[in-house]
């Protein structure tokens, strides 16, 4: 039976000198989901990728793309021919014009799309005779997203696309993203500090910090089971220790005690109204907040 | 399509190598009827004692003819020391110069090996490097005639062969160097380094030139003799097959 996941990592680690940049990290991704990798600058993104993709050995743990080993030589070439990959930097063969890239990544790639070539070669207004060099930022997005997305891969792994992008060209390249992977069998997996993008096309993120998973789940789900349970008291508010499993975060300031749980909120509320509140509010959360209490909570 | 790029990245260290090459080549046969006007005179010049004498007076001796005039003038000079440099060049750049500006990200993301990707690369260049030593001296016999002279091909293509096997040496070092800095300037230095250490050690040294790396590209036994420098062009090639196979091995090993 064929895997379900197209990424896995288990327990994956990387040092650099004396620097974790990965230290232990787990990840799910399964077949045809758009996956929101998230984190801080320095979280671990491009690491993981660079070890997903072949570029960086693992100091250790293990990474499987399409339940190939990541670290192998060999397999690392089978997982790069069927993955389409957009770097953070963009940088592509500034020598070359864009119908020499085009041409020279398209003979890599048997499953290469020369019809959505020709219609993402229109959408995104790319002169083919123009050089690389002389490309706008926006530009050089849109043709590297362009060589990504002919390849016929079945793993897109983008490496925050829009950074440095103006909201235009932004919404312009999600909505390129999102259709291409409306009309083919694609699992998308992208990172970014971008909490709005992600939350704007992925139906599974993981929130990475310091080389960990610190959040992964579906979207959807997360939605649901985070809660912000704020309570507020005649007095200061106490300090208590609940038993209920699922309390990710609290904070205590003067009369009011807020609390941040990733699973049952009933049973975290039921301990809180023992401790005599004077009113109880449960509101739902965003993403943008999971990543700012998660995050910040590991400071 | 590799290839291609490879090729793409070279181009412009190549022709301007071909180019400068062309032109101290034909220099060099339009340059013969005066210098064989001044031999007369030269012969008559007391050089003194000493190394640097001596070194005049063979010069001097070597270019009384014409097939002396250019083995002294373009295969153990000119030739050599712009192949040299050329094949420097070539050899820096990669991978490795590419991680800085972002594009080997974009190579490396293709479905080939690492050890492909530089093995292509270096044959590339390996073969601009034989054109760059052919080419040039084919333009000998083709252009000698201007100057009512004859020169041989297969004496150009002998001598050409031995400055491009025996130099390798220097391109391969520069192509390993290239593996272990991201920039191109400190391969190109240290390798410069090396080959004028060289030149400098085998002038100095007794029988230096008959046995060194130098010796072997200008080939002066094959002048005199009519043989090939063995030991040299052996030396090199074993030196040159190791340095790529470093090279490969640290491109392997590279996390980028």
């Amino acid at each position: 039976m064929a895997d379900p996941r197209t990424i896995e990592t288990i327990d994956l680690r990387k040092s650099f000198g004396t620097t974790e940049a990965l230290r232990g990290l787990d990840l799910d991704v399964p077949a045809g989901s758009i996956f929101g990798f998230l984190g801080r600058n320095g979280a671990g993104k491009t690491t993981t990728i660079k070890i997903l993709l072949g570029m960086t050995r693992p100091t250790a743990g293990r990474a499987r793309v399409f339940g190939l080993p990541a670290d192998a030589p060999e397999s690392s070439v089978e997982i790069r021919r069927r993955t389409g990959f957009v770097s953070e930097d963009k940088e592509l063969y500034e020598y070359m014009t864009v119908d020499e890239i085009v041409r020279f990544t398209a003979a890599f790639y048997p499953k290469w799309h020369r019809d959505l070539e020709q219609r993402y070669l229109r959408a995104f207004e790319l002169p083919l005779a123009g050089r690389i060099k002389a490309l706008s930022r926006g530009a050089r997005t849109k043709l590297a997203l362009l060589l990504a997305l002919c390849r016929g891969a079945e793993l897109l792994v983008l490496d925050e696309p829009t950074s440095g992008l103006d909201p235009a060209v932004t919404e312009e390249v999600l909505q390129a993203l999102v259709a291409h992977v409306a009309s083919q069998e694609t699992t998308v997996f992208f990172s970014s500090h971008q909490i709005a993008e992600v939350d704007q096309i992925a139906d599974r993120v993981a929130i990475v910090d310091r080389g960990r998973a610190v959040v992964a789940g579906e979207l959807e789900e997360l939605r649901e089971r985070y809660r912000r349970i704020q309570l507020v008291f005649d007095g200061g508010a106490p300090q208590p220790a609940f038993r209920a499993p699922g309390v990710e975060r609290m904070r205590r300031e003067g009369r009011v005690l807020t609390v941040l749980s990733s699973a049952g909120a009933d049973r975290i509320i039921d301990e809180a109204r023992a401790l005599n509140p004077v009113s109880v509010d449960v509101v739902p959360v965003t993403l943008k907040e999971i990543f700012l209490e998660t995050v910040s909570a590991e400071d | 399509m590799l290839w291609r790029k490879s090729w793409l990245e070279t181009r412009t260290r190549f022709l301007i190598g071909l180019f400068l090459l062309l032109l101290l080549a034909a220099g060099n046969v339009l340059e013969y009827p005066r210098v064989s006007a001044l031999i007369p005179a030269a012969r008559s010049l007391d050089t003194g004692g000493g190394a640097l004498g001596g070194l005049i007076r063979k010069a001097v001796e070597l270019q009384h003819d014409y097939r002396g005039f250019i083995w002294w003038q373009w295969f153990r000079q000119n030739l050599t020391q712009m192949w040299t440099l050329f094949a420097v060049l070539l050899g820096t750049g990669g991978l490795l110069s590419q991680t800085s500006g972002g594009a080997a990200s974009f190579t490396l993301s293709m479905p080939v090996s690492r050890t492909r990707v530089i093995g292509i690369r270096a044959a590339t260049a390996v073969a601009e490097l034989l054109a760059l030593a052919l080419v040039p001296s084919l333009l000998l016999p083709l252009l000698s005639p201007a100057v009512g002279q004859s020169y041989a091909v297969a004496d150009a293509l002998v001598h050409g062969a031995c400055v491009f096997a025996a130099g390798l040496i220097f391109f391969s070092l520069a192509f390993l160097l290239s593996s272990v800095f991201d920039d191109i300037w400190r391969p190109a230095l240290m390798a410069c380094v090396v080959a004028v250490v060289l030149a400098i050690g085998e002038q100095i040294v007794a029988d230096g030139s008959r046995y060194g790396i130098f010796g072997a590209m200008t080939a002066e036994v094959y002048f005199r003799t009519g043989g090939l420098p063995w030991p040299g062009l052996f030396v090199s090639a074993a030196a040159s097959a190791a340095m790529l196979y470093g090279a490969a091995i640290n491109i392997a090993e590279t996390d980028f």
